[in-house]
């Protein structure tokens, strides 16, 4: 009798075999990962129990289909038997079975509780979905960001680009903005849509929730070790269903307050992980280039300037900031001509690349007119933001989903970049009197 | 009999040429159109297959824009369930129920001719979408709201074309189930039934339960989309997962729809190349019974992900599980059946122990599929596409590739060429497992669904899918020959074409005489199986 602890090792034993194999034959795992969390380990062990099972099942119900394929052939002058009933084994195969799967049953109804016990979470992450992109909302921390398709990757990814995918980083698994969360505290994912329904995923955590318009789905993870784990959008949501990445970057408790602190003095722009020098020796972190110099905008929920500073953010968990809905009114600041093209060079890139293209050529095969020259950029101001604001046809109305500042700034580099040369530098207050 | 004086009146006038297919009631006829009808839209489906395949070759998109590839997606599937699998059974139905019940025709074959010719008029509406301002319906032939909301033009058509196809199933399914009710020969009790006629039974009054909910759920999409209303959109007070629950309420027992006539195929080739009687009829009734009562109520097995309640979860993992059970008992009973029987293997046999063997691997990832941690990891990647292709392609079309070289004698009185057909065998069967086995290992390794584009890592496994459906695909071109071949000449078959056959339609000669059975067969035929003499 192999008992469970030697089973669990001779499983680990094949499974290594075969990534063994796979890995040398292709460039891929043949299997599921073993994934980062607690649940994408369990979901591991449970996966290849049942495999074992059906494994199991499998070599004898298909070897005495064999034998009887070998020895009962009429060539080789096998007669036939009359048989045609036996309650004991009709009996037999009836019960074995039902008692296989309540084997099966148990530890999977097990692991689904824990699955689905969100409760007591450390964090709150909201997720929401678009068409195509995913929005990260850090509740506590009261700011959000699109994460959409890397740039290179988009560009590769158009029909006849000549771009070959292979030379591409991450192609289609590379995000601009990823997710940042903190390693070892449990998080609680609260997941939604905008239009359609998306489907969060990324392999590593088993986690797949459902992103459903209107509704607010909860999924957790509890990751065990910092690093890059990515997935994508699994659930049909139109024309750029395969180009919505996920990424998440996953970082000890004390880099990720200090990018939660980037992030709030940022004023809405997108501070990537990658750029703040990781803590090798504990010594404080000093940013190599400095952060957007605007003040506080209309965001209303944005830091001080000085949260930005490292030794001030290092002490600054997450806990204490405060709360989303202290909406202080700042005063409005001025966007510089340099200010408004380096934010704007952001927003565009995450928001209207996409369609637009990162050069600003645009897309004629869904009708999204280029930039570079366009009509639009080169033509009078309150059009150029009442489209932008409002939206017209597929382009979407982001008045609804960028900050006035933002809009500010994306609308001024698209009247200054890609060889327009309008010189007009659009303030908030503008965008503000022509919502 | 009456009836029997009317069908030989109407045996010496029928048209000839085209208006004999046209206005048609002879059950023959119009399973000849069912069947037909079937391959040419295996093939258009297969079209659609190849073009996705020829895009998932390699990374970056070539051949079409990402909307194109989805309408492929959604018409693929579309096509191929209500185009190919549904109507093949259909036809088989027709064909063979009123031969093996002894009866002269179908009980409503009027109706049987609306309920054929509704469906090129309902394809064509279908197909027709394509060339549509904002192309076809491409939101997956599930037609999830709100995604299928966002279709231009298409989005009616889409729908009236699917309330014809429910239309004509359920006419089909209300003609099988009065046929099997009232025209069995006398001597024929339900247990002597053959097993195709149980199982075609069942599919009838599932098709039945089930059509008109597919039709609501599409009809509600139609209402939100046209007249205001908001079953499907939350800001109205709507929810879009309702349409899942309804969708998918019809959308499991129409697995089964596509399954269980195939166990009742193979139900009658095992014991016939086996030579042996069928082991444990009765309990294979029961478990069709049972696999179509437990169909109505594992539906949210398809899903797991939307964020039901725990104990919700726990319900449909559970009634999942048992299905299981039932259908073990059927391979088992096949199994048990081939067990010291005297096997020969023509194609009909290949195609039936391969559906065993495959049918089979398709159970084992239901079963893990069934689990829902673990179903949260498969959910939407390939390894879900592998397993309903293991039981829809390898499953279901090889039931119906098996019928039709089992009965092909019968209808034609010729016999098609053997060699070309184990040439057809195993082409298909090696590269059908070239196609869907690796999709496991995409699905495991991450890779969703639905994707016109993928990262480069899956590159070397899609290869090698697209590879396998390349050669599938034209392998099929080798049925079609034989097909056409076997209808115009070739060896003649007897009535008892092969000799381990039983069943009243081996009694008729081949082929078989434009009414089955005018006078009712002697009981002695009924349930006689030539080797046990019972």
């Amino acid at each position: 009798m192999v008992d469970k602890k030697q089973f669990k090792a001779l499983c680990k034993v094949l499974a290594a075999t075969l990534a063994l194999v796979s890995s040398a034959a292709f460039s891929m795992d043949l299997n599921m990962p073993v994934g980062v969390t607690p649940t994408s380990h369990e979901v591991y062990d449970l996966h290849m129990y049942v495999f074992w099972v059906c494994v199991g099942i499998g070599v004898v119900v298909f070897s005495l289909m064999i034998i009887s394929i070998i020895w009962h052939r009429k060539a080789a002058g096998h007669k036939a038997a009359h048989f045609h009933d036996n309650t004991a084994l009709e009996v037999i195969w009836t019960i074995v079975p039902v008692i296989i799967l309540v084997a099966l049953a148990i530890p999977a109804a097990k692991v689904l509780v824990n699955m689905t016990n969100t409760s007591d979470p450390d964090m709150n992450v909201m997720i929401e979905g678009y068409q195509w992109k995913w929005q990260y909302n850090y509740l506590q921390d009261g700011f959000s960001y699109f994460s959409n398709l890397a740039a290179d990757s988009n560009a590769a990814s158009q029909l006849g680009s000549k771009i070959n995918p292979d030379s591409v980083p991450h192609y289609l698994r590379d995000v601009d903005h990823p997710m940042v969360v903190p390693v070892g505290k449990k998080i609680r994912l609260l997941i939604t849509s905008a239009d359609v329904i998306h489907s969060w995923y990324v392999p590593d955590f088993a986690v797949k929730v459902d992103a459903i318009p209107g509704f607010i789905n909860q999924g957790w993870i509890e990751i065990d070790k910092p690093g890059t784990y990515r997935g994508g959008c699994t659930e049909l949501c139109g024309r750029g269903h395969a180009f919505m990445p996920v990424v998440v970057v996953a970082e000890s408790p004390s880099d990720y307050a200090k990018w939660v602190a980037a992030m709030k003095a940022s004023n809405g722009a997108y501070i990537d992980p990658a750029t703040m020098q990781p803590e090798h020796n504990g010594s404080p972190v000093v940013y190599a280039t400095p952060l957007l110099n605007i003040n506080a905008g209309n965001s209303a929920q944005l830091e001080p300037a000085a949260a930005v500073l490292p030794a001030t953010a290092s002490k600054a968990p997450a806990a204490t900031a405060k709360p989303a809905s202290g909406k202080p009114v700042a005063a409005e600041k001025n966007l510089t001509m340099a200010s408004a093209m380096k934010l704007g060079k952001q927003v565009f890139d995450s928001n209207c690349a996409a369609c637009h293209m990162a050069d600003g050529k645009g897309n004629a095969e869904i009708g999204a007119p280029a930039i570079a020259g366009g009509p639009i950029p080169n033509g009078p101001l309150a059009a150029h933001i009442a489209l932008v604001l409002h939206g017209k046809g597929i382009m979407p109305a982001w008045g609804a989903r960028l900050s006035d500042m933002q809009l500010a700034a994306v609308i001024t580099f698209e009247r200054n970049a890609f060889g327009n040369h309008q010189g007009d530098v659009v303030q908030p207050t503008q965008i503000r009197a022509a919502r | 009999m009456h009836t029997t004086a009317v069908a030989h009146e109407h045996h010496a006038e029928h048209p000839s040429g085209i208006w004999r297919w046209i206005t048609t009631t002879n059950h023959k006829d119009i399973g000849t159109l069912y069947l037909c009808f079937s391959l040419l839209m295996f093939f258009v489906g297969g079209l659609f297959a190849m073009l996705i395949r020829a895009e998932l070759f390699e990374p970056g998109m070539q051949l079409m824009d990402p909307a194109f590839f989805n309408e492929m997606t959604t018409l693929h599937g579309l096509v191929m369930i209500f185009g190919a699998i549904m109507p093949a059974f259909v036809g088989l139905a027709n064909w063979m129920i009123p031969m093996m019940i002894g009866a002269p025709d179908m009980a409503l074959p009027r109706m049987n001719n609306w309920s054929f010719w509704i469906l090129p008029f309902a394809f064509t509406l279908l197909l027709s979408t394509m060339f549509m301002p904002g192309g076809g319906p491409a939101a997956g032939w599930t037609m999830y709201a709100p995604l299928m909301l966002q279709t231009g033009m298409a989005l009616p058509f889409t729908i009236f074309a699917v309330h014809l196809l429910g239309i004509s199933s359920v006419m089909g399914a209300i003609n099988i189930i009065a046929t099997v009710l009232n025209l069995r020969a006398p001597g024929m009790s339900l247990l002597k039934m053959p097993l195709f006629v149980w199982t075609w039974l069942i599919t009838a009054y599932l098709l039945i339960a089930v059509m008109p909910v597919l039709a609501g759920a599409v009809t509600m999409e139609l209402m939100d989309k046209y007249f205001g209303t908001s079953f499907f959109n939350a800001a109205g007070g709507g929810d879009p997962v309702l349409y899942q629950h309804v969708f998918w309420f019809f959308g499991h027992p129409e697995v089964y729809v596509m399954i269980l006539p195939a166990f009742g195929i193979i139900s009658e080739i095992i014991p016939t190349f086996s030579r042996k009687p069928l082991f444990g009829y009765t309990s294979m009734v029961y478990a069709v019974a049972s696999i179509a009562f437990l169909s109505f109520i594992v539906w949210a097995h398809h899903m797991f992900t939307v964020g039901m309640p725990l104990a919700a979860d726990l319900f449909f993992m559970f009634s999942t599980m048992l299905i299981a059970v039932p259908t073990g008992v059927k391979v088992f009973n096949w199994v048990a059946t081939m067990w010291r029987g005297s096997l020969s293997f023509e194609t009909p046999m290949l195609f039936a122990i391969a559906f065993v063997f495959l049918f089979t691997i398709g159970g084992f990832s239901g079963v893990m599929l069934a689990l829902v941690p673990a179903d949260w990891q498969y959910h939407q990647t390939y390894f879900v596409v592998a397993h309903f292709h293991y039981v829809l392609v390898t499953g279901a079309a090889f039931a119906i590739m098996a019928g039709v070289y089992y009965w092909l004698p019968k209808w034609t009185g010729h016999m098609y060429n053997e060699t070309l057909g184990k040439w057809h065998f195993w082409l298909t069967a090696i590269s059908a497992n070239l196609l869907y086995f690796p999709m496991h290992f995409l699905g495991l390794a991450g890779m969703p669904r639905r994707i016109p584009d993928y990262p480069v890592q899956f590159t070397d496994l899609n290869q090698i899918v697209s590879i396998g459906g390349f050669v599938f695909g034209a392998s099929q071109l080798i049925f079609l020959y034989v097909i056409i071949q076997c209808i115009r000449g070739g060896k003649k078959a007897e009535a008892r074409a092969w000799d381990g056959a039983h069943g009243l339609e081996w009694t008729l000669p081949s082929p078989p005489p434009y009414h089955s059975f005018t006078e009712p067969p002697p009981a002695k035929l009924i349930w006689t199986h030539p080797y046990t003499g019972e």
